[in-house]
């Protein structure tokens, strides 16, 4: 039994390759934690992000500067009475969030936060991840049904229409990014550079894109950053944020397909909500932002050798800088609380959260002293650089929300159908194009 | 279409445009809001809050003489003065004061009625009850004038 | 669903072979309590998929029987019930109603309280639009203007407390004049909240203006020509937004307004989009008569002299001001006594609402919220 557990250890497999259950079952739990962790944060970053952006404070009484919100949100979601309505479709209204939840959940499996850091590695991983995120929309399209209700019903009209539209324009981006890992093509490091071959593994991309030495997003520029366009509009429209919230659309269907739901059904469609928005951002970096790959991830510089410190002699001195940032963003982190908290006001009753923005600092330092640790650093790199780029990507969706207005239904077809298609199947040509020019430059040649 | 709207929708600078304003009010210094019980708004001075009946401020006796002119002048009705003959003085006394708050729209009509400055409209500006039945305050609580509230742990 | 029926929406609509369960409608009850109707409107829309067949309006949720309560006050006492139903806009409203009642009496208010009268409206017509440019953006999905303007308007409403003691329903001006003698700093802070506002309509245009999902939301949707503007009555910028150039402030200017030099904004196309950029080209124009009033108030007298018990002879006047929501009405008659025999108001919102079912048929849901936006509906106004 030990030898079981212990024996996957050195492998350089994910758990679901390696056929370890064991760990693959850790894993799992580990990304659920650490997913919902991810929601936690963003359930409170988001609104104090907005508010900031409209010039409010957002939440500021539970916890020092509103820490404790979403926990307190989360105790009263689930103390609040659960109602039913009378006339709902009982089953399906009790299914559709558990259903949100688990699609959203689900396509986890296949996330690669690091070379090994994954449930497993399907070969066929971005096809599992498209399918089965495009089930999401099955759950609203039964709580809108279900509810028995007007304003629910044409939220799931809504987003099964909009979802059907935008899944084709994500699919030819996403094909473009995939026929990339086969193509050496004219890269920026000349005609052919690390030529891979082609995969639809999850991690086999990141690997096409480590090797090609190039960002799917910067490679035949601009195609490729078109393509990450193409699936970052999409992929908003996908999870029906703003400003493609038309499901939801506060102003015109009150709340959309969960107008009926309240308590603890209607956090779970928060939950998945946002844990949808997580999967998609890394499908979206794991397809054109280099996954878990820092930023310039094969310029090493001159090796250099620090006995305990850095003794990884293939790597060099920019290596050895980059492995601090995980440590330097937690300390910043624990810097800026720091600075808040000197900032409070001086009241009494402001005392306990005071002392409590400093005990989060001192927390926040912690972990970041425990981040410079040399065997932490190391393994810690990877799913760094992958939640960092996950965290961009959540603030700009917020950024999006607090900035524009929403898009009326059929102008929200006419960008999926007359704008985001015709520029997909473009790009997807365009990529074959350039890829294939060697080819086609010779078989020109023997026609002419 | 000319070139620079078109470059303009390609390169979405309409959008872009927005999305710097909300950047910009990031900034800490840019909240407007007020956290209430800690700060408190600046009151201004002619604020027309709950009602107040003056009192002579070296005798404490009260200013109003009942005459009764606050009562007429409320399009609410919602006054009511009783006052008595005093025997000796031979002039009225006020003997009870009641107004209804909850039903008040501190219009201040009653104030720019009343002819000895007695009743007038202060600053205070909590008073929220959590029944109705103290809405109806006496002449007692005027007297007392504001009490704002004191928020504890 | 009673009073529906019984006003024969159905059967004009749907004819009397259909049964109640026709599957290719639906009918959809917005409001009375729903995030974008601006208050407890309630309107029932018959969709076919997303597209609008055909509304009707229910009204007087918030029906306060103002007209009826003014029979039974003297003129004095029923001033500050005019707040109270354009709440957005009190000052304008009082306004009205005191130029209407010392029309009655036969005098006039002392040109330093007209200046002090001209400086508030103003002000009020500034907050109102930016009240309605936060909600219609916020009902469009822009969240993030609202808290812009809202910020801005506070400023307005700091004024007016420090001016009258009150925020929102200011009950600031009397019959005959105003009560309240400027404040010291008067002139100072109005001088620097136009200073101040400047830029910050700048912010919201440009948030709004140019930004392509705000022009496709609002370009050609809710078209109301200037034609049928004039044919439902409708007035203020919704009217002027179809290309008439119709203000009563200089058709018939009323409290020296005919001093001041401003222009009157009009759109071409009649569209939402034009109705939102007249009514920003109108906060620039408030500016510019707040800039210019406030800098030459005259001395003088605030108050014209007004007999204490005021009992104007037989007799009714009809005044109308430009409010910020278009002509807003007062037609009072007097019996001789000290109450009016009756006060009839002429609410823009009431009158403007009239053209929702004509400006959304056949447009979609999400332009119906729009609409009601872009008509610029205060309930209270409209149910009285
Ligand atoms: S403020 Fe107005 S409503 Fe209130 S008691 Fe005085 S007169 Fe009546
Ligand atoms: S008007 Fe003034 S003096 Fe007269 S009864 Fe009222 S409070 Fe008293």
């Amino acid at each position: 039994m030990l030898d079981y557990v212990t024996s996957y250890l050195h492998s350089s497999l994910t758990p679901g390759q390696a056929g370890n259950w064991l760990w693959a079952l850790v894993y799992i739990l580990v990304i659920f934690a650490g997913v919902s962790g991810i929601v936690i944060v963003m359930n409170w970053g988001e609104r104090k992000a907005l508010a900031h952006m409209q010039v409010r404070l957002g939440p500021m009484r539970v916890g020092p500067h509103g820490l404790m919100q979403p926990i307190a949100d989360a105790i009263k979601l689930l103390t609040k009475e659960d109602i039913m309505p009378s006339e709902a479709d009982k089953p399906i209204f009790w299914l559709a969030p558990v259903w949100v939840v688990m699609i959203a959940f689900s396509v986890f499996i296949v996330v690669p936060f690091g070379p090994t850091h994954a449930v497993t590695d399907m070969n066929i991983g971005i096809l599992f991840m498209l399918g089965v995120s495009s089930l999401g929309v099955l759950g609203i399209v039964m709580a809108g049904w279900a509810s028995n209700s007007h304003f629910p019903l044409m939220g799931a009209l809504r987003s099964s229409a909009q979802m059907v539209s935008y899944e084709i324009a994500m699919g030819l981006a996403v094909v473009s990014a995939i026929v990339m890992t086969g193509l050496g093509g004219i890269g920026p490091y000349g005609i052919g550079s690390g030529a891979g071959s082609g995969t639809l593994s999850m991690i086999g991309i990141v690997q096409a894109q480590a090797q090609q030495h190039v960002w799917f997003i910067f490679k035949f520029f601009p195609v490729g950053l078109v393509a990450f366009f193409i699936f970052a509009v999409a992929m908003i429209a996908e999870t029906n944020r703003a400003p493609f919230d038309l499901p939801e659309a506060e102003s015109e269907l009150v709340a959309g397909f969960h107008t009926e739901y309240s308590g603890l059904r209607w956090s779970l469609f928060m939950l998945g909500e946002y844990a949808g928005m997580v999967a998609v951002s890394s499908i979206a970096i794991t397809l054109w932002l280099g996954g878990w790959l820092r930023p310039f991830p094969s310029t090493h510089g001159p090796a250099i050798n620090i006995p305990f410190l850095w003794e990884h002699p293939e790597q060099g001195v920019v290596d050895f800088a980059f492995s601090f940032a995980p440590a330097l963003v937690m300390l910043a982190l624990a810097f800026f609380s720091f600075f808040n908290a000197m900032r409070m006001p001086k009241h009494p009753l402001l005392k306990i959260q005071t002392i409590g923005l400093y005990a989060f600092g001192l927390v926040l330092a912690g972990v970041g002293l425990i981040l410079l640790a040399p065997p932490v650093r190391d393994r810690i790199q990877d799913i760094f650089w992958f939640v960092f780029k996950i965290a961009c990507f959540m603030y700009l969706y917020i950024w999006y929300r607090a900035t524009w207005p929403r898009y009326r239904f059929d102008q929200l077809m006419k960008v999926g159908w007359k704008v985001l298609l015709p520029l997909g199947l473009g790009v997807l040509l365009v990529t074959g194009i350039i890829g294939l020019g060697p080819e086609i430059a010779a078989w020109l040649k023997g026609v002419v | 279409m000319s070139i620079a709207p078109l470059l303009n929708k390609v390169f979405m600078v309409d959008l872009i445009k927005g999305l710097k304003v909300t950047f910009k009010y990031q900034h800490p210094k840019e909240v407007y809001t007020e956290q209430y019980p800690l700060e408190r708004p600046a009151i201004a001075e002619r604020y027309r809050g709950l009602p107040r009946l003056n009192v002579n401020p070296e005798t404490g006796e009260t200013l109003c003489i009942a005459c009764n002119l606050c009562a007429t002048a409320c399009p609410e009705h919602l006054i009511v003065v009783q006052s008595e003959r005093n025997p000796a003085t031979k002039r009225k006394e006020m003997t009870s004061f009641t107004l209804d708050i909850s039903r008040c729209m501190f219009c201040g009509l009653c104030a720019e009625a009343c002819s000895t400055d007695c009743l007038e409209l202060s600053q205070d500006y909590e008073f929220a009850l959590y029944s109705r039945d103290g809405f109806i305050i006496d002449r007692a609580r005027m007297e007392r004038g504001s009490e704002p509230t004191v928020y504890t742990r | 669903m009673t009073d529906s029926t019984k006003s024969g929406f159905y059967q004009e609509t749907a004819g009397p072979d259909q049964t109640f369960l026709d599957a290719n409608e639906l009918v959809l009850n917005m409001g009375p309590q729903h995030p974008s109707t601006h208050g407890v409107l309630r309107v029932i829309l018959r969709l076919d998929g997303e597209k609008v067949l055909g509304t009707e309006c229910v009204i007087g949720y918030l029906h306060r029987g103002v007209e009826k309560i003014a029979e039974n006050r003297t003129y004095t006492m029923f001033n500050p019930y005019v707040d109270r139903m354009d709440y957005v806009a009190a000052v304008s409203n009082g306004l009205g109603y005191c130029l209407a009642v010392e029309k009655l009496l036969n005098i006039e208010a002392p040109p330093r309280a007209a200046y002090i009268r001209v400086v508030l409206t103003e002000l009020n017509r500034m907050a109102s639009h930016q009240l309605w440019l936060g909600t219609h953006a916020l009902d469009i999905g822009a969240m993030t203007p609202l808290f812009y303007t809202f910020r801005d308007r506070e400023e307005i409403l700091k004024i007016y407390e420090k001016y009258c003691g009150a925020r929102l329903t200011t009950h600031a001006f009397r019959i005959g004049g105003t009560l309240y003698e400027t404040y010291d700093g008067f002139e100072q802070d109005v001088n620097n909240f136009v200073k101040f506002v400047t830029p910050k309509i700048g912010e919201y245009e440009e948030l709004l203006t140019t930004n392509r999902i705000w022009v496709e939301r609002t370009k050609g949707v809710g078209v109301l020509s200037g034609k049928d503007c004039i044919d439902f009555g409708v007035t203020g910028p919704v009217l002027r937004a179809g290309g008439v150039k119709w203000d009563l402030r200089k058709a018939q200017p009323y409290s020296m307004y005919d001093k001041f030099d401003f222009e009157i904004p009009t759109g071409e196309n009649g569209d939402t989009f034009d109705r939102y950029i007249v009514r920003i080209a109108e906060m620039r124009q408030s500016l510019r008569i707040i800039d210019q009033a406030v800098n030459s108030i005259p001395a003088g007298p605030i108050m014209a002299k007004v007999p204490k018990v005021m009992k104007p002879a037989v007799g009714e006047v009809y005044v109308s001001i430009e409010a910020p929501k278009g002509e807003l009405g007062y037609f009072v008659v007097s019996d001789g006594s000290t109450q009016p025999y009756r006060v009839r108001v002429r609410p823009p919102s009431f009158v403007n609402l009239q053209a929702l079912d004509k400006m959304v048929r056949g447009a979609l849901v999400a332009d119906v919220v729009a609409v009601i936006g872009t008509l610029d509906i205060v309930l209270g106004e409209v149910d009285r």
